[in-house]
């Protein structure tokens, strides 16, 4: 019986790996009040700035907070507020840069020149300037990264739609009375959302980052809301008498981004195997090249012998 | 049945025009093969694209059943008009099964749902000499000639008048490119279809058409019945066609 390559790959295996760490993180983020040992907002004038300890895990913050509470209190609103803004992003990007791809002409001019305006900006100092004009807050916060991060998906879905309409099973499929919207969703979406996926499995990390970015210059979650990004912007100034405050949050930050940056990349492996990859991905292409180069000599060597 | 009256297309490409189609005018009476014979780059695929409306001519008219079809959709005279593509397999949306293609067919153009739309599926697919269960697979998952065969197949559910077949035999081996002409020929008696039959294959257009269109260069340089183009080759590039094709 032949063996499903997505099941039995190397790459399917890494993918697996890291879709679980995201699954049990998720699950941490949903779980959070349940998991957290102390009350994340209760402050113990006793146990002020306290290193790790049994009662602390991961010790307290200025005002005798537990900080391993608060990080994972602060996980909801960083990981799913990412995910969110993500998902948000995806869907009309997606839709606009599908709609421009297919339909091409005026609007395809003004979105993709609209796109081309909010692309000249750097992204986090739009954000810092959007979210600086409505106020803190996670609503703005995201807000403020969303108005520049459906561009990625309407580039993308644009350049991948002008690409699949000429496919012959798109002229094809118009033979069937399929046309319009009703094309463009039934038979040009499935062949274009593998890519867009993957971008926006890989865009959740960055996002994520903006977030944190954001509260960590004080315009992103509104304190004593706990959040990543305010907690390590929180223990900057005792950061030598007390660094697990700041440690502790930018460590869930880096572990997550990681996670979903590595997934990104699995899943961009398994969707297009022959693509290059950067990272772990990248040194199993090396590898393997090595041993093409290997099995080559030892062809040639049989061949000689 | 199809009526083309001084058809005009010019394509523009960066920055070149190039005349794919000089005034052509062509007709083909209702079930009648005409075989539409040149080397690549004769405008033969243009004229087959006119024809489905995939693309707008500049000029000329283009008459199916006496109704004009100029500057309409293909999902407008889908109903009337149906093609098969060279490349069978990438014909085929490969996210999806085969028999999805066939039902929506099915579903759209002849309002059918149920046990009829399956009954239906399963007489057409038969009918082109396959097993039903094939259905079922993906495109990439059948060989070209029965991918060709499933869209023979979906091309004759909508029940057209018209049906446009573009070099579907040069993407096959010989004995399968030999079979489905066959298959064309025996579907084309039965059912009366009007075939327009593009080819760089002379001599294999000469065996499945009533008539033939020597094309070059965007125009038409020559018409007859095989017979006629055979024995007696008026134009040179017509006799070039012939030894070569002989010759090989």
């Amino acid at each position: 019986m032949r063996k499903c390559s997505f099941f039995h790959g190397k790459s399917s295996r890494r993918f697996y790996f890291f879709l679980a760490l995201a699954v049990l993180l998720l699950l941490t983020a949903a779980l959070a009040p349940a998991l957290a040992p102390n009350d994340p907002e209760k402050t113990h004038v006793q146990a002020m700035k306290q290193a790790p300890s049994e009662e602390f895990p991961l010790g307290t913050d200025e005002y005798g907070r537990c900080v391993l509470s608060r990080v994972l209190a602060g996980a909801p609103a960083s990981v799913f507020g990412a995910i969110g803004l993500v998902a948000v992003s995806f869907v009309v990007g997606t839709f606009l840069g599908m709609l421009c791809g297919y339909y091409e002409g005026l609007l395809d001019e003004i979105l993709m020149r609209l796109a081309d305006i909010l692309l000249a900006f750097p992204q986090m100092v739009l954000a810092i300037a959007v979210a600086g004009l409505l106020g803190g807050g996670l609503k703005n916060a995201l807000l403020a990264l969303g108005i520049t991060s459906w561009t990625v998906y309407a580039r993308l879905a644009r350049s991948l739609t002008l690409q699949t309409k000429k496919e012959t099973y798109v002229a094809a499929a118009r033979f069937s009375g399929c046309g319009g919207l009703n094309l463009l969703f039934r038979h040009i979406f499935p062949n274009v959302a593998g890519p867009l996926s993957v971008t926006a499995a890989t865009q959740i990390g960055s996002t994520m980052m903006g977030i944190a970015g954001l509260s960590f210059l004080g315009i992103g979650v509104i304190p004593p809301q706990a959040e990543w990004g305010s907690m390590i912007s929180e223990g900057r100034s005792y950061m030598q008498l007390a660094p697990w405050v700041s440690l502790a949050p930018a460590a869930a930050v880096v572990a997550t981004v990681v996670i979903f940056n590595c997934l990104g990349d699995a899943a961009r492996d398994l969707a297009e195997p022959g693509a290059p990859s950067g990272g772990a991905s990248g040194r199993r292409f090396r590898l393997s090249g090595r041993r093409e180069r290997y099995a080559g000599r030892k062809r040639v060597g049989r061949r000689r012998a | 049945m199809v009526e083309i009256r001084n058809l005009e297309k010019t394509y523009v490409r960066k920055g070149r025009r190039i005349r794919a189609l000089k005034g052509l005018s062509v007709s083909a009476a209702s079930g009648e093969t005409l075989g539409i014979v040149g080397e690549s780059g004769s405008g033969k695929s243009t004229l087959l694209r006119q024809i489905a409306c995939l693309e707008q001519a500049d000029e000329g008219e283009i008459f199916i059943g006496g109704d004009e079809v100029t500057g309409k959709r293909t999902e407008d005279i889908c109903q009337d008009v149906q093609m098969v593509f060279q490349d069978a397999v990438r014909s085929f949306n490969p996210r999806k099964r085969i028999q999805s293609a066939l039902d929506e067919v099915l579903k759209r153009l002849c309002n059918m749902k149920g046990p009829e739309l399956c009954g239906e599926r399963e007489r057409l697919i038969r009918m082109v000499g396959l097993l039903p269960e094939l259905a079922e697979r993906y495109p990439g998952q059948l060989s070209g000639g029965q991918c060709q065969r499933m869209a023979i197949a979906r091309a004759l559910a909508a029940k057209p008048k018209v049906l446009l077949c573009d070099e579907i035999t040069s993407a096959l081996d010989v004995s399968t490119g030999a079979q489905i002409v066959q298959l064309l020929k025996g579907l084309q008696k039965e059912l009366g279809l009007t075939v327009l039959f593009v080819s760089h294959d002379l001599v294999l257009a000469m065996e499945l058409c009533d008539r033939l269109l020597i094309m070059k260069d965007g125009a038409c340089v020559e018409t007859g019945t095989p017979q006629e183009i055979r024995e007696a080759p008026k134009e040179r590039y017509t006799r070039a066609l012939l030894e070569a094709r002989l010759f090989c």
